[in-house]
C-alpha cells in the first residue's frame, strides 16, 4: 500500500536552559558539567513556561504543517495524538485539538498514551487505518512536556528532559511503496520509568507531595517522573538493535540500503551505541537535536527529522524518489517500535520556536 | 578472560580516569569518577567486550575490580 508522511512539523518553547545553568544540581562540580556533555551530549534542552502545555505546542506545529501542505483542517478524518502529558485526564488532547482546528465531525480522533515508543505507534495506527480504508488524510501529534515532572534535584532526569510538540501528516502517495513495522513491549519492566502518583491507583495527597531522597541522593516525590537509568539502557541497548535487525529481515532489506536511522534522541550516548551495535555510519544516525532541545519524547523522532534532515527531504530527495528511513522508538511501558518506511520527499519539514 | 586486559577496558570505560592507577584491589566504587554514568558506561564496555549485560545491583555487589572481573568470568 502506497502510504508516506506527507510533511512535519516541530515547536519547541522559547526557553532555552543549558546544562552549564544546572552546576548547582551536579553539587558545583564544572569537570561533571564537561563529562556530561562529552559522554551524553547534555547541551540545551526547551522548558515550557507553566502556561505552555503540549496541547499549545502541537496545535501550532499543526498550523504550521497545514499551512506549508496547503490542507484545511476540513480534510482530516482522523487525529492521533500521542502523549503522556494530556490538558485533562479527560476528554482527550486529540478531541480538544480536533475543537481548537475546527475539523468536520467526520473525523475520528484518539489518544495514544505511550512516550518515547509512542511516535512509530501512532505511524503504525495512521497507516493502518488508511491501508483498511477507515480514513484518507491522519494527523498525528507527540509530544510531552516532561520537564514539569522531573524534580529539579533529580540529576537522573532533571537535565535530560525537554519540550516538544509535533504534527506529522499521514496519507496515501503513489510514490512511497512498501512499508514495515515491528512493535513490543515488556510490562515487567513498567517500573523502572514511572510517575508514581496522580492516577487512579495512588492519588495526589500530602503524603505524595514528601520528597524524599535516594541511595544515589538524588531528590524527588511520587508525583515526579522516576527513571532508573540503568536499567533502560540496559533494555535499550538489548532490544533496540535487536528489533532493527529483526525488522530489515522480515523487510528482506540491509542496512547498506538504509539512508537514515533515525532513533529516538535518548541521548548521544545511546543513539551512537546503537548504531555501533547495528556497526552502521554514524553519519547515517542523527543525534543533534538532542543537544538542541533534549530528550523530547515522542516528539524526539520527528524532531530529529525537522531538526537535522530537512535539506534530505526537500525537493528531490538528493536526487532520489524517495529515502529509505529507520525510525526506532523506545522506553516508557517498557515499549518499544520500529519501522522502515520509503520517505519521498515532504512539503514541510521544519521546527520552530512557539509564538504566543 | 585475563585480568590485565579487563583493568584496561575498565580504565578505558570510566571518562576521566588516569590509565595505570587501577589493580584488581582496587575498591572502585571509592573512585572519585564512580557514579551513574561510569556504570553506564561500563556496563555498555562489558557487554560489547564480553557479551554479559550486567545489572547495576550486579555491579554494585563487588567490592574490587578483582570481584568484578570473577562476576563477569562466571557469566562469560
Amino acid at each position: 500500500m502506497d502510504i508516506s508522511l506527507s510533511g512535519s512539523a516541530t515547536v519547541v518553547p522559547p526557553k532555552v536552559r543549558s546544562i552549564e545553568e544546572d552546576v548547582d544540581l551536579f553539587g558545583g562540580n564544572i569537570r561533571q558539567i564537561e563529562r556530561l556533555k562529552k559522554t551524553l551530549g547534555l547541551n540545551e534542552r526547551r522548558i515550557a513556561s507553566n502556561k505552555l502545555t503540549n496541547l499549545d505546542l502541537c496545535e501550532q506545529a499543526a498550523q504550521v504543517l497545514l499551512e506549508q501542505l496547503n490542507i484545511q483542517s476540513s480534510d482530516l478524518d482522523g487525529i492521533i495524538y500521542v502523549t503522556q502529558t494530556p490538558d485533562h485526564s479527560q476528554p482527550s488532547n486529540a478531541a480538544l485539538l480536533h475543537g481548537r482546528l475546527a475539523c468536520s465531525t467526520e473525523c475520528a480522533a484518539l489518544d495514544i498514551g505511550l512516550g518515547c515508543s509512542g511516535f512509530v505507534y501512532a505511524l503504525w495506527l495512521a497507516y493502518s487505518i488508511i491501508a483498511n480504508g477507515s480514513s484518507q488524510r491522519v494527523l498525528v501529534l507527540a509530544g510531552d512536556t516532561l520537564s514539569r515532572l522531573v524534580h529539579p534535584k533529580d540529576r537522573a532526569t532533571a537535565s535530560l528532559f525537554g519540550d516538544a510538540g509535533s504534527a506529522t501528516m499521514v496519507e496515501k502517495r503513489s510514490e512511497a511503496g512498501a512499508s514495515w513495522f515491528r512493535l513490543g513491549t515488556d510490562g515487567r519492566g513498567a517500573d523502572s520509568l514511572i510517575v508514581p502518583a496522580g492516577g487512579a491507583r495512588l492519588p495526589f495527597s500530602e503524603e505524595t507531595a514528601v520528597e524524599t531522597s535516594d541511595a544515589d541522593g538524588n531528590i524527588r516525590t511520587k508525583e515526579n517522573l522516576f527513571m532508573d537509568g540503568s536499567e533502560v539502557f540496559n533494555f535499550s541497548i538489548e532490544v533496540v538493535p535487536r528489533e532493527i535487525e529483526a525488522l530489515l529481515s522480515d523487510a528482506g532489506a540491509s542496512k547498506d540500503a538504509v539512508d537514515y536511522f533515525v532513533l529516538h534522541q535518548a541521548n548521544r550516548y545511546m543513539v551512537h551505541n546503537i548504531g555501533k551495535r547495528l556497526r552502521v555510519d554514524l553519519e547515517r544516525c542523527p543525534v543533534d537535536s538532542f543537544g538542541a532541545f533534549g530528550n523530547v519524547s515522542s516528539a524526539s523522532i520527528p524532531g530529529a527529522l525537522a531538526y537535522e534532515l530537512a535539506d534530505s527531504f526537500s525537493g528531490e530527495c538528493e536526487g532520489k524518489s524517495s529515502h529509505q528511513v529507520v525510525l526506532s522508538g523506545f522506553g516508557v511501558g517498557l515499549s518499544w517500535g520500529t519501522c522502515l518506511l520509503n520517505i519521498p520527499h515532504l512539503g514541510c519539514l521544519e521546527w520552530r520556536t512557539y509564538k504566543a | 578472560m585475563e585480568i590485565k586486559i579487563f583493568i584496561e577496558q575498565f580504565e578505558e570505560s570510566l571518562d576521566g580516569l588516569e590509565a595505570g592507577l587501577v589493580t584488581e584491589a582496587t575498591a572502585f566504587k571509592e573512585l572519585k569518577e564512580w557514579d551513574s554514568l561510569a556504570i553506564l558506561t561500563l556496563t555498555d564496555t562489558i557487554d560489547l567486550e564480553y557479551g554479559v549485560l550486567l545489572k547495576k545491583a550486579d555491579i554494585e555487589s563487588c567490592d574490587t575490580v578483582r570481584s568484578l572481573f570473577e562476576l563477569v568470568q562466571s557469566k562469560v
